[in-house]
């Protein structure tokens, strides 16, 4: 009795293990996620334009912040690239990035597909989305 | 307790310390290996924006560096930091890799050197 509750236990052990360990790996993917998006917004609230800072005194972002926090969120999550479902300038592409002129604030949201084919292989979910949001403004 | 059921009792202990003590090691080692990485990737954005905003790789980077890593209970010496460009202009961008090696030991399933790789890509500030 007791071996067929320890044989009949052993997968649903094996199943929680698994799981935890893509849960894990899945947190740290969301970790740096996050770090990529909060290094674009700062570099993009650190792209002032110096000619109207120098003119007005005025701190304002320059015209391609939006771009310059696109590109820098996309170089940030190539690190981990083969854990995307989809390709980071796509991901980059399709983020929501709002650029508040007063005061200037750069403000990233996107939607990031992560690989998990642990789950897919247990639960039929290859891909769980990471939802991320940030927000940055210039003093 | 007859003689079958002192055998059975040795060997559900037998399977259960064979199954806990790997699975409570893997918690514990692997709770290590993230609280490291976490720390190696705090201070791998540090130097970035640091660098980024000193123009590249200069002393007072790799000072900042080991400062902060020694903060997290490590080393610079744990830790290989690369910077390249070693100069860069406004906008241009940055990149910061540092690369170490953490050490796991679980009982009865393995013991392993795993690396950690943690990048960060900025953009020079300096020299508008």
């Amino acid at each position: 009795m007791t071996a067929i509750t320890t044989i009949g236990l052993l997968p649903v052990l094996l199943v929680i293990l698994a799981s935890s360990l893509e849960l894990g790996a899945l947190r740290i993917v969301e970790a740096r996620v996050h770090s990529a998006a909060d290094l674009a917004v700062l570099v993009a609230v650190n792209d002032q334009d110096d000619a109207e800072l120098a003119r007005t005194g005025r701190l304002q972002l320059t015209s391609d912040a939006a771009a310059m926090a696109r590109a820098v969120f996309a170089d940030n999550l190539e690190s981990i690239a083969s854990a995307l479902a989809v390709d980071p300038s796509v991901i980059a592409a399709n983020a929501s990035v709002r650029v508040d002129p007063a005061p200037p604030t750069v403000r990233i949201s996107a939607v990031v597909p992560v690989r998990t084919p642990v789950f897919g292989a247990l639960f039929f979910h290859p891909v769980t989305d990471i939802a991320i949001k940030t927000a940055g403004g210039a003093r | 307790m007859g003689r079958d059921d002192r055998g059975l009792a040795t060997l559900e202990t037998v399977l259960m310390v064979t199954m806990l003590v790997p699975m409570l090691f893997s918690i514990i080692e692997f709770g290590s290996l993230f609280q490291r990485w976490l720390a190696q990737e705090s201070a791998t954005i540090q130097v970035a924006r640091f660098a980024a905003e000193v123009g590249g790789d200069t002393p007072e980077v790799r000072a900042l560096f080991a400062d902060t890593l020694r903060s997290t209970g490590f080393t610079s010496a744990d830790a290989v930091l690369d910077i390249a460009p070693s100069r860069v202009g406004w906008r241009q961008p940055l990149t910061v890799t540092v690369r170490s090696t953490a050490s796991i030991q679980i009982p009865f399933l393995f013991g392993a050197d795993v690396p950690l790789r943690t990048t960060a890509v900025v953009r020079g500030e300096l020299d508008r």
